[in-house]
């Protein structure tokens, strides 16, 4: 195979011009630099963050009280006698006279107040803990027994609370009763054992801790709990894990982007293009090691870690997607700063899609739309399906694929070695991955192909706006989700026009809408063959994805939007272009709001 | 060092960056972020403490009560959020199933004053939004129960906490923390490390793309030229923090001593841009640069947190209005570094400069 042999060839040249580029002294300082790092981290951990030191201030009138709040650093506590401390109230955020706590009224008082009341819980239960006779301090356990619902979830998400309809008499079950065995008074654990877990939840870092508790308690796994006890979970440290994960993956695509820039920098890889060796293959070649180099982190923190390997598959494509937008942005970018900007942008934009919906991993199926949530499932000790695999990894997997083969049609001289502005660019990116032989083909492979990154980003919107109040978050989705459907399906006709303004004859234009119109379905109705119902029953699913019943209507629906752009491109030009996509896009919603709305009434 | 020279070079370098609409990247980055964790913010306590959100307070929530009667049930009768029905253990988990009521709370045979703990178990819907809300809502009438029995049992503690006599929690407050303690001094500080990381673009751009030589050859020094990079980047920082602030009094968030908290985050910013700036003059190249650089600035910003003091505490401190007189020895120890690193560049960037001439 003399593409194998090629790709090995590059590899190992992308290898050996990264380490000879490297070691000349930034290996030394690099290593010099991480066991300052492993030095620091432990320094922070002993001392702790001291962001919000000082942030209150506080009057007492008791030295125990006084000692008790001054191991918070946040507060700055001021002992004096209680007429003081009246005649000075303005002073102070808080203040303790005779036992009564007395906050003032500003916003500072009142977070003041509240933090206040946390460590004094933290107080007491470190008091309790040490009690010989647990029972009498802790006289309530709760036992959760968790209840997996007949109905899917969609119940609670379509805005109507099913289980609320208030009533006099008892709700009556219709399925047959099984029955439930009573469950048993007694704990079936001892004091100490009881004890041990409950100091475990009491030391753990405060520092860190500070962010979290405000939220919830405490991750403490054990069945039972105590009543302060009783908040979801946040997954804290598996989510610090996602971290140190993630970070590694972000440094080594930088080097990939940095490579790819390099090339382009004074024709240096018009050599490489020289060679009788096929695009493909040297892309493949150059992002190889790259590839191999995160895996072999992955693994390596893995095993260190000691977690279950089944963690490394949804990092997979998660790696894939981070390799396929570095060789995009070095392609694209046209200077350093450029460079720069667009990979911070890139990365903020991706952390948050991939984080953000991992906090949620206990709570809500919804965070199954990042891998990571995976990651932390199977950190805590929960198996998840092919399903939940292929729903949360599949557009990672897609995109990826599209932009890898978008990068292999623009690894040229004239793309590589031409410098024009961002957006022109892209578009030159997106013209070059479409044949002007068959521009109808090109459309409608080009509005299929635009799906996964569609899904993406209105996925995102979902994550936005679904902690907005009902109605807002309802309106929002539907808005933004049309509005990114109509520029989407309108990139192709456009990049076609902006290369020949003659192209929109009548005929053309017609066929041209209809054929995006129809590439657009034939995409979205593939996707959700994959990912299966889990978001498309609720009701923001049936927004994104509003065509499950009839075709055609669907059909009319996004050929009727492409067609007005189209329309006010011909005639006005350029100009018209947003115009026309405000107006589509206002139909779109227009549609939506009539099919939503009668549906949920 | 001429003025006219800078001031040619920090303007072309402007120019540059607005012609390639950077900055707008940079600003949309920011608004991204914030946007982001305010989202965040709302989200979490939403899911924790739905009450803050006042579109679920309106509703009951129908509880199933099984097993023996107690002072919960009481406590769950009296209770605006719920609406009690008496079941049957068996009958109530499967209308639970049905998602007909919220949960299921079965109270065992134990009295209060047992030795035992009394055992309350709860069914709930696994992985569910609504579970979420309605145990946060249990939460607070099992609290109340558990003080119930603390009291009955409270005889045979052996050493009883300082009393401490709170107020009623008051509404509001939840996001001040987040909002003065870790938003304000993020965001406010994020320009000092973008235009950090600027400045070595700009720098080894001009070794990369070769168009150093053609600099040099102009009555322009190399030191000037150094200078301006750094003085272009670190007009970006005030100008940046600034809109920062603007946009938070915008959004109704009160910040103190603004024009203060603009003088030290301009001065703390020239230690990370000069730090970016040593890097670059030495290894001249992009990716070592910026790979060396990224790391340092870990390293340093993980150490200045852990500092007590430290500039980042001191931002939180002037928002708030709790700072006193220390502020101005952080300044003055900001200022002593920042002059020291300046030395440093000067004289690695002249000695770069004559190895330049001599070639």
């Amino acid at each position: 195979m003399p593409a194998l042999a090629d790709i090995a060839t590059i590899a190992r040249w992308e290898v050996k011009r990264t380490l000879t580029q490297m070691s000349k002294d930034t290996l030394p300082l690099a290593i010099v630099l991480f066991v300052l790092l492993v030095l620091v981290t432990g320094f922070a951990a002993q001392s702790g963050m001291h962001l919000q030191d000082g942030m209150y201030v506080v009057g007492v009138d008791n030295p125990s009280i006084a000692q008790l709040l001054s191991s918070d650093s946040r507060f700055t506590v001021y002992q004096l006698d209680s007429v003081a401390l009246f005649s000075n109230r303005q002073f102070f955020d808080v203040i303790i006279v005779h036992e009564q706590v007395y906050g003032s009224t500003t916003e500072r008082g009142k977070s003041a107040l509240k933090t206040i009341e946390r460590d004094y819980t933290k107080y007491t239960n470190h008091v309790y803990n040490q009690q010989d006779d647990l029972y009498s301090a802790y006289p309530l356990w709760i036992d959760i027994q968790n209840v997996k619902s007949e109905l899917n979830f969609l119940a609670t998400q379509s805005g109507k609370y099913i289980s609320a309809t208030p009533s006099n008499i008892a709700p009556v079950p219709e399925s047959e009763v099984h029955g439930i065995p009573t469950p048993s008074p007694t704990l079936g654990f001892s004091q100490e054992e009881l004890r041990t877990e409950l100091t475990k939840s009491e030391t753990g870092n405060s520092q860190i801790s500070r962010y979290t508790e405000m939220l919830s308690s405490d991750s403490s796994r054990g069945r039972f709990k105590t009543p302060s006890q009783l908040s979801p979970p946040l997954p804290f440290d598996s989510i610090i894990l996602i971290f140190v994960f993630i970070f590694p993956l972000y440094f080594t695509s930088q080097f990939f982007m940095m490579s790819i820039m390099n090339e382009r920098i004074e024709h240096k890889g018009e050599v490489l293009l020289s060679t009788p060796v096929r695009t493909g293959s040297i892309i493949i070649g150059k992002s190889l090691p790259y590839l191999i180099g995160m895996l072999a982190i992955s693994v390596g923190l893995t095993a260190y870690l000691k977690a279950s390997p089944l963690i490394i598959l949804p990092l997979i494509p998660v790696i894939f997607f981070f390799l396929a937008n570095a060789l995009i942005i070095g392609m694209v970018s046209r200077s350093f700063k450029e460079l720069s900007f667009i990979s911070i942008f890139f990365s903020t934009v991706a952390t948050s899609y991939l984080f953000f919906p991992s906090i949620f991993a206990n709570v809500h199926v919804i965070s199954l739309i990042s891998p990571l949530t995976l990651i932390i499932l199977t950190l805590q000790g929960t198996t998840y399906t092919i399903t939940d695999y292929l729903f949360s990894t599949s557009l990672f997997w897609l995109t990826s694929t599209v932009l890898f083969y978008v990068a292999v049609k623009n690894f040229k001289e004239e793309r590589l070695f031409s410098e024009k502005r961002l957006l022109p660019r892209i578009r030159e990116f997106i013209a070059e991955s479409a044949s002007k032989i068959h521009p109808f083909v090109s459309l409608f492979l080009l509005n299929g192909f635009a799906i996964p990154f569609v899904f993406m980003v209105q996925l995102m919107c979902l994550v936005l706006f679904f902690n907005l109040p009902m109605p807002y978050s309802l309106v929002l989705l539907i808005i933004f989700a049309a509005g990114i459907e109509e520029l989407t399906k309108s990139v192709g006709i456009y990049t076609f026009y902006s290369q020949d303004v003659n192209f929109l004859s009548w005929k053309n234009l017609i066929i041209g809408c209809f054929v995006t119109a129809v590439g657009f379905l034939v995409g979205e109705k593939l996707l959700l063959l994959i990912t299966i119902a889990q978001i498309t029953e609720s009701v923001f699913g049936s927004i994104l994805f509003l065509s499950l019943g009839t075709l055609w209507l669907p059909l009319l629906l996004h050929f009727a939007g492409v067609f007005v752009v189209c329309c006010a491109l011909k005639f006005g030009g350029r100009k018209w272009f947003v115009p026309g996509l405000i107006a589509a896009t206002a139909i779109h919603c227009l549609y939506n709001f009539y099919f939503i709305l009668g549906w949920i009434t | 060092m001429k003025a006219r020279h800078l001031s040619i070079i920090i303007r072309k370098e402007f120019r540059g960056l607005l012609n390639e609409r950077t900055i707008l990247l940079a600003v949309l980055l920011q608004l991204f972020i914030a946007m982001f964790s305010s989202f965040l913010m709302v989200g979490l306590t939403s899911m924790y403490d739905p009450s803050s959100l006042s579109k679920y307070s309106r509703f009951k929530y129908n509880i199933a009560y099984t097993g023996n009667d107690s002072a919960l049930h009481d406590y769950l009768d009296k209770s605006p959020d719920f609406i009690v029905y008496d079941m049957d253990l068996s009958t109530a988990v499967t209308t639970l199933k049905e998602r007909k009521i919220a949960a299921v709370i079965y109270v065992p045979d134990t009295a209060p004053d047992a030795i035992d703990p009394v055992k309350v178990t709860l069914y709930t819907i696994q992985n569910d939004l609504q579970s979420a809300i309605v145990n946060v809502k249990l939460k607070d009438i099992f609290l109340k129960y558990e003080k119930d029995l603390r009291n009955i049992r409270g005889t045979r503690l052996t050493e009883q906490p300082i009393p401490l006599k709170l107020p009623q929690a008051p509404s509001g407050g939840d996001f001040y923390e987040f909002v003065y303690g870790l938003l304000i001094p993020l965001l406010v500080f994020m320009p000092a490390i973008i235009s950090s990381a600027l400045v070595i673009d700009l720098i080894t751009e001009e070794y990369q793309h070769e168009t150093l030589e053609t600099l040099i050859s102009t009555p322009v020094t190399f030191a000037e030229m150094v200078w301006s990079k750094v003085i272009a980047c670190e007009l970006l920082v005030p100008i940046q923090a600034g809109a920062w602030l603007l946009l938070l009094l915008l959004n109704g968030i009160t910040i103190e001593n603004v024009p203060l908290i603009i003088i030290q985050v301009t001065l703390t910013s020239f230690i990370p841009i000069l730090l970016g700036a040593l890097t670059a003059l030495h290894y001249r190249e992009r990716t070592a640069a910026q790979f060396i650089f990224s790391t340092a600035l870990v390293v340093v910003i993980l150490f200045v947190i852990a500092l007590p003091a430290n500039p980042l505490n001191l931002l939180t401190k002037l928002a708030v209005g709790t700072a006193g007189t220390e502020q101005w020895f952080v300044l003055a120890s900001v200022i002593v570094i920042s002059i020291f690193l300046s030395i440093a560049t000067q004289w690695y960037a002249n000695r770069v400069g004559r190895d330049h001439l001599s070639i």
